[in-house]
């Protein structure tokens, strides 16, 4: 396999030429190091057990992987790396580059690296939508083109990236969103600790007691648009009867009409500008990234705060486990889709389309699934891994088993994976902040939608087709 | 004819005879120019014809198609790219501003005040600065809670402290302010060395006349660097027009809801991000009509000042 | 009396406009050696305690070193490129007579004031077709072609000060022009050149968009798109942006207070009587 990552760096013709017979020969000598190598490494047993022995493969990569996930889990960029040094020490021949991407330009840098079909062997994107669009532009290669169901069977939620029977992506971790609040500021407010709002008229009450002594109430970051996000995913699902409603609405398949989903949206956007105007919300929202946003609450400055699983963990230890609370986001909405959570994979693994090492990185990938490396996912990071092997009983830390029990008690569905990519970042996070910064209406976020879903459905024609067809078939 | 040897020429030799015989043949600026013109064609020309072709396509790349001009059509119905364009507008409004702001400074500069010379090194630092760190820094700075905010509070004006980047309303005018903080100190400096070359003999004239320094200022300084003025006042439209993509995409990312989005990011967000190459490329065409009318204005303003073309 | 009111008024004037112009400097520096506890609590405060170590991780963190090898080698190897490609052609310019000379200089003073980003997006679709996607080179090739209009006019007008009596005697000598410009133009145009490569050079050291989007390997970016996309991921960490930040304007910083007037009349050359 040549050992390649991306288009050859041009060089001055006359250093190539000279080169290249000192590389032809050095080229056959490592090859054959090699293959004597890893026939010694076979024989005294491969990577480990389960149905991804590798005993035997040669592989010889040079991987790029753009890799996220720091945002959701603290840490997990470091388990990576250790990772992928282990991997090394059983693959000598296969070097894995991590890449941390950046959540502002996570998509954005795909796409264009996308354009010249070039750039990593491996990406991180949201669940759902955002991995199964490169699917359908031709850019992914499914991880079940390499990987046996046998083994991908074992991961958890694999139908939120699973399209015409192949899954497209691979899981790492399973997040939740809860709400978390501060019981020590609810006490100051006069507010029951152990009773935190669970209707959206509770939260509204909760938040004019908190304001009413000078706490702030909601302390998140929308600069970078993602709490708006959340918002829409968390509350706007509420308001639906199914998924397929919101699916109709997109691929225009007439059963959920736009009109209808105007509705939900309006609803929305009325009630957090509500929250806007009552000041429930800190008040430099719009200055800051969701990141900056999320040190508000672990410094005491607000009373309650959306945050994933990782980040109640890590603040029940800064704020002391007893003064933190952790439960559902309060119930708004009036559609079925309202008694489930919101736990998600959030994020998933796949391997590019032109990539030259697709074997080696699925090799790598379903590795990764191994019980030894998930338990040691959770150990370092505290994040639950999405594998049905992993055994409930390694968490013994209570925030985290109240957290992995909110997670799997119900079922959950997270709306914003079920966005297009570009309508989640062309409609979805800009009207959010129009709301939450105070610069537009409400119907004018209303009319943004509408503008976006016209435009994506007539500028990817392909992509449209792909949505309908995977929306017919059930998700 | 026999040819001219050239006289000693053992540097030159080591060059192919051809060479230098169509270097002193009459042909020889269309050899010397080659270079330039080649990269030119490629750089600009080229691209620019395709921008126009791709305009008239939809889709990706790899799967366009023929649409005529329903790309345009889509751009006027789209309110994000008309709020691009009227967020360029709004920057170009700041152009007056900064062009009476650097006259009176300089006018100052001019006056010999004592240590003219430092100040003027030290205002025109921030223009060689790089646009991204200094938007890195900016973007702290204007936090609703940041230093400026925090600052404007202790001195009692926090009345004056709104949320700088994350107020719909004003984010255009935050960009332009922290644009102005740059481009300021190129305004002095080629002010005020305009305002060095004014003769001496005027200024004394008027002074004998009774003239008082305003009046100097107002009647012959100005009047006398009018050209320069024009100059810096085109080439700063240009850059509200064409150059500020850096700042928009460090600072607010076209945000907050697409409020500060330039046509720049425009093409950027929907050619790149979006691979919808064909509304990018009808919205690069829409920036070079635009553009074009300033360097109309450009090239006449310079044509003028030398006489025309040599 | 007014006099004194009036230049205080002016002195005022001025030492305002320098420390507005000079804090987000300060403010740079004073961040960069706080650690992130210390800037949380006290973001406008001097740093307690004082630390060095955001330097440190502004290498071990990001490629911090690669991106700099990368953008000075494209400055370096651009700037080279265009500014011989520009005398040849200024030289011709300026004392040469052929057809379309004014049509070809005019046209380059247009097209220095044409936006780049309207061929971003054919420039790149050439550079994929071209498979230099992802290489230095192709921001070398992009960045001289921008540079060539703005670097052509600037040495004209300076060819066309230089004494022509030089020139036409070299001519009559028998002088090739190709020796006429490497022996006599040439040596004549040292600070001049100096100050045109200075000026491209700060240019391409500052440019954002073509790199966001010819290089999309982390390890082949150049400085300041590393940076730009960088502060996303640790939007919490301002302190170790802001080191970075440092790292990247002390060249120029340094460079600026070296050869004051290089930059001066160089970068202000675009306009002139």
């Amino acid at each position: 396999m040549h050992a390649q990552n991306g288009p050859p760096v041009a060089q001055p013709e006359s250093r190539r030429s000279r080169r290249r017979s000192r590389r032809t020969f050095a080229a056959v000598a490592s090859a054959t190091a090699a293959a004597l190598l890893v026939a010694a490494c076979g024989a005294t047993g491969g990577s480990g057990s389960g149905a991804t022995d590798t005993a035997g493969q040669a592989y010889d990569a040079n991987l790029t992987y753009w890799f996220w996930g720091e945002s959701d889990i603290p840490g997990i960029t470091k388990w990576m790396q250790g990772m992928a040094t282990d991997y090394t020490k059983l693959h000598p021949k296969v070097h894995i580059n991590l890449v941390p991407q950046s959540t502002s330009t996570l998509i954005g840098a795909f796409q264009t690296a996308a354009q010249s079909h070039s750039g990593p062997d491996v990406d991180t994107q949201w669940a759902t939508l955002p991995t199964l669009t490169p699917y359908w532009d031709k850019q992914a290669t499914p991880i079940s083109d390499y990987v046996p169901s046998s083994e991908t069977s074992q991961w958890l939620n694999t139908n939120e990236n699973t399209t015409g029977g192949k899954v497209v992506a691979m899981p790492l971790y399973l997040i939740g969103v809860p709400l978390v609040w501060n019981k020590q500021l609810f006490r100051e407010a006069g507010l029951n600790p152990n009773d935190p709002p669970t209707t959206w008229s509770q939260l509204l009450a909760d938040c004019a007691a908190l304001k009413a002594h000078g706490i702030t109430p909601l302390g998140m970051g929308n600069k970078d648009g993602y709490f708006g996000a959340w918002m829409f995913a968390i509350f706007a699902k509420q308001e639906l009867a199914s998924l397929s409603n919101l699916e109709s609405a997109i691929g225009n398949t007439g059963q959920f009409t736009q009109s209808q989903l105007d509705t939900v949206l309006t609803n929305l956007y009325t009630a957090e500008q509500e929250l806007v105007q009552k000041g429930y919300i800190n008040s430099d929202v719009s200055s800051l990234d969701l990141t900056q946003g999320w040190q508000l609450f672990p410094q005491k400055r607000a009373a309650m705060s959306l945050t994933t699983d990782g980040n109640a963990m890590s603040w029940a230890k800064t704020l002391g486990e007893d003064n933190i609370g952790v439960e559902a986001p309060p119930t708004w909405g009036n559609g079925a889709l309202a008694s489930t959570y919101d736990v998600t994979q959030s994020s998933d693994e796949f391997i590019t389309a032109w990539s030259k090492n697709q074997a080696a990185a699925a090799d790598f990938l379903a590795w990764l699934h191994q019980p030894a490396n998930m338990s040691s996912l959770y150990q370092q990071t505290g994040a639950f891994p999405a594998d049905k092997r992993f055994p409930v009983s390694s968490i013994t830390d209570s925030m985290a088993k109240e957290l992995y029990q909110l997670d799997t008690s119900k079922t959950s569905v997270w709306l914003e994976n079920y966005l297009p990519p570009q309508v989640d970042n062309d409609a979805d996070i800009p009207a959010g902040q129009m709301i939450l910064s105070g610069s537009g209406s409400v119907s004018k976020a209303v009319a943004l939608w509408n503008q976006v879903l016209k435009e994506w459905r007539t500028e990817q024609p392909g992509q449209f087709q792909q949505y309908k067809a995977w929306a017919a078939n059930g998700s | 004819m026999a040819p001219e040897m050239p006289g000693g020429g053992s540097t030159v030799a080591a060059r192919p005879p051809g060479l230098i015989r169509a270097a002193r043949a009459k042909g020889w600026p269309y050899l010397f120019l080659l270079p330039a013109v080649v990269a030119i064609a490629g750089i600009f020309v080229y691209p620019l014809i395709e921008v126009v072709r791709y305009s008239f396509y939809a889709g990706s790349v790899g799967s366009l198609s023929y649409v005529g001009t329903a790309n345009y059509v889509s751009l006027w119905q789209d309110p994000v790219f008309v709020q691009s364009l009227m967020d360029n507008l709004k920057l170009l409004a700041t152009v007056p501003i900064m062009t009476v702001l650097a006259l009176v400074i300089a006018l100052i500069i001019n006056s010999q005040i004592r240590g003219w010379r430092q100040y003027r090194s030290i205002v025109f630092l921030p223009y060689i600065l790089p646009a991204t760190a200094m938007g890195l820094t900016f973007g702290y700075l204007l936090e609703r809670n940041g230093v400026l905010n925090t600052f404007l509070r202790d001195i009692g004006l926090g009345a004056l402290a709104p949320d700088w980047l994350g107020s719909g309303s004003i984010v255009v005018a935050t960009i332009g302010m922290v644009i102005v903080w740059q481009q300021l100190g190129f305004g002095i400096v080629v002010f005020a060395a305009a305002l060095l070359g004014v003769p001496t003999e005027l200024i004394e004239a008027a002074k004998m006349d009774g003239a008082g320094w305003w009046q100097v200022q107002r009647l012959i300084l100005i009047p006398h660097i009018r050209r320069v003025i024009e100059f810096f006042v085109i080439l700063e439209a240009i850059t509200m027009l064409s150059a500020v993509f850096t700042y928009v995409y460090v600072l607010t990312q076209g945000g907050p809801g697409n409020a500060s989005s330039v046509v720049e990011y425009y093409i950027f967000q929907n050619g790149f991000e979006n691979g919808a190459i064909g509304v990018a490329s009808a919205a690069a065409v829409v920036l070079l009509v635009l553009a074009s009318v300033l360097i109309f204005f450009y090239l006449r303003l310079r044509l003028r000042s030398e006489g025309g073309a040599k | 009396m007014k006099r004194l009111f009036v230049t205080t008024g002016r002195h005022g004037l001025l030492i305002l406009l320098s420390i507005v112009s000079l804090y987000p400097i300060w403010f740079i520096i004073q961040t960069a050696l706080k650690t992130q506890n210390n800037y949380t609590m006290n973001p406008t405060g001097l740093p307690s305690p004082l630390t060095f170590s955001n330097f440190v991780n502004v290498f071990r963190d990001m490629p911090f070193a690669q991106w700099t090898v990368n953008s000075a080698l494209v400055a370096v190897v651009s700037v080279g490129g265009v500014t011989v490609i520009a005398m040849f052609a200024a030289y011709a310019v300026a004392f040469g007579e052929f057809r379309g000379r004014g049509f070809f200089f005019n046209s380059n003073i247009a097209l220095m004031a044409l936006p780049p980003v309207a061929l971003v997006v054919p420039l790149f679709l050439v550079m994929v077709q071209l498979n230099l996607v992802n290489t230095l080179t192709s921001v070398i090739l992009v960045y001289a072609g921008l540079m060539v209009p703005f670097s052509v006019f600037f040495l004209v007008n300076f060819f066309r000060e230089l004494p022509h009596e030089l020139i036409e005697a070299a001519t009559i000598d028998g002088a090739s022009h190709l020796r006429i410009l490497t022996r006599i133009v040439v040596p004549l145009s040292g600070a001049t050149t100096v100050t045109l490569m200075i000026v491209n050079a700060i240019w391409v050291w500052n440019e954002l968009l073509f790199a966001l989007v010819f290089l999309q390997d982390n390890s082949r970016r150049t400085l300041m798109a590393g940076m730009a996309l960088y502060q996303g991921r640790y939007s919490v960490n301002e302190p170790l942006i802001m080191a970075g930040a440092f790292l990247s304007i002390v060249p120029l910083v340094v460079f600026y207070f070296l050869g004051q007037r290089f930059f001066v009349r160089g970068l202000t050359a675009g306009i002139g009587k």
